[in-house]
């Protein structure tokens, strides 16, 4: 099973998951934060924070999922006091009015919550509402192992440069 | 003539010691080659293959070294499998390609930031409207992961747009001898169609499109569309007729008309499945 670690983030990927790791860049004084996207179709390279350019090359039985770290001003706040990742998601979770962008036929979820001391967002995209019971499992496969641990330390660059 | 008989005599002595020590080094070696396992026959006169006579001769017999060519594929691959590559971006974000389970191809070129025959590639992905690949092709540089490779290296010579993942696990997983190496993927049957090496991305670009053409018509054809679609009545004659032109027969084509069994099938015909090419690319 391939494994993504990067930013405090693990995820074994189920069979069919492609993703990736990154760090969001930042907008004026806003420090950068890891987005973490998952899908099992082939993910552009420029992909919005939540599926924008994404979500619309989905096919019905396609699956795409981000997990979006939010600063730590976030922290004891009231929409995130949920403590810990849902592992484990059900069919009447998802609701095709939840999308951030209607598309027909799709249905999403999403999900506020603290792990690790770290402030998160989950939010899924099914290609397909009518066949969330058999897309619904391979969402939770994903779920299951996916692991955040602490903030890490700040690390030096990989490469030497001037300030 | 009483000193040329004294440098004769000590030209003798010292060519004696030479091959004295010559045949010692030598000696040594086939004792050493002997102790190892690899001696030619067997001073006992016992087969050197027979494991049971090796092991009663003791700890003076032959001892069987392990020869292994690279690790050993997992069970659940093959030569043909296309597995996840799962490694960093040159950023040191995490990056996973799964080539598999989408319609389309993907092109995975196995680079080296420091082989020379691979500048001309890195090159002509900075000109990603000129590389002539077909439509839904995918391409995805693979170089091996930041303890073989100098991230800094391969952002300098990476496009920006491109995927890259450093990983030495996949250049494993896919079997790759050295760079440039280029794997094309099946996404629908999850299959390698083509590997192989190439000069010039235009070669690979036109296996690539071949290779797609091959797919397409090996999908349709074993499709039956007509049937399986249930097309009757006008639709299936259009269907029909779009096959035919197709093909290269159009209206009033003599095979159309035949006036007896013969015409139809010919008895000296050879095979008559039309020519395909072969998918894949020269290695």
């Amino acid at each position: 099973m391939a494994t993504l670690r990067a930013h405090g983030i693990e995820a074994p990927l189920p069979g069919g998951f492609e993703g990736r790791i990154f760090m969001r860049s930042s907008i004026g004084e806003e420090a950068p934060s890891p987005v973490a996207q998952f899908a099992t179709f082939a993910l552009p390279e420029e992909v919005g924070d939540f599926g924008g350019g994404a979500v619309t090359l989905m096919g019905a039985d396609d699956i795409f999922t981000t997990l979006f770290e939010f600063g730590p001003e976030s922290l004891g706040t009231r929409l995130f006091a949920r403590q810990g990742f849902p592992r484990s998601l059900s069919p009447d979770n998802f609701l095709p009015y939840v999308l951030r962008r209607g598309l027909g036929g799709q249905s999403g979820t999403q999900w506020f919550f603290t792990e690790a001391g770290r402030p998160f967002t989950l939010y899924v995209v099914l290609g397909s509402h009518a066949r969330r019971r058999s897309l619904v499992p391979r969402v939770n496969g994903l779920l299951a192992n996916l692991a955040i641990s602490p903030s890490p330390e700040p690390s030096l660059p990989s490469s030497a440069r001037w300030n | 003539m009483i000193a040329l008989a004294i440098v004769l005599s000590i030209v003798v002595l010292l060519l004696s010691v030479l091959v004295a020590g010559l045949l010692r080094s030598h000696a040594d070696i086939l004792k050493a080659l002997h102790d190892l396992g690899a001696g030619v026959g067997e001073p006992t006169g016992s087969d050197p293959h027979d494991q049971s006579s090796a092991r009663a001769s003791g700890p003076q017999g032959p001892i069987s070294v392990p020869l292994t060519m690279g690790p050993p594929l997992p069970g659940e691959r093959s030569s043909i499998s296309a597995p996840t590559i799962a490694g960093v971006t040159p950023s040191g974000d995490a990056l996973a390609v799964a080539p598999s389970g989408s319609d389309q191809l993907t092109l995975l070129a196995f680079l080296s930031s420091g082989c020379a025959s691979c500048a001309g590639f890195w090159k002509a992905f900075h000109r990603p409207d000129e590389l002539g690949l077909p439509p839904r092709t995918r391409l995805v540089v693979v170089t091996k992961g930041p303890e073989m490779e100098i991230p800094g290296e391969v952002t300098a010579q990476a496009p920006p747009g491109l995927p890259v993942v450093m990983s030495t696990e996949a250049w494993g997983d896919y079997e790759v001898p050295g760079s440039p190496f280029f794997v094309l993927v099946d996404g629908n049957s999850g299959r390698r169609i083509g590997e192989g090496v190439a000069n010039q991305f235009s070669q690979v670009a036109e296996l690539v499109r071949r290779a797609q053409v091959d797919a397409g018509e090996f999908a349709e054809g074993s499709r039956g569309q007509p049937h399986a679609e249930g097309l009757d009545g006008p639709e299936r004659e259009l269907a029909n007729d779009r096959e035919l032109t197709a093909a290269g027969v159009l209206p009033g084509d003599p095979s159309l008309y035949p006036s007896s069994l013969a015409d139809v099938c010919p008895p000296d015909v050879g095979d008559p499945r039309p020519n395909r090419t072969p998918i894949g690319m020269a290695n």
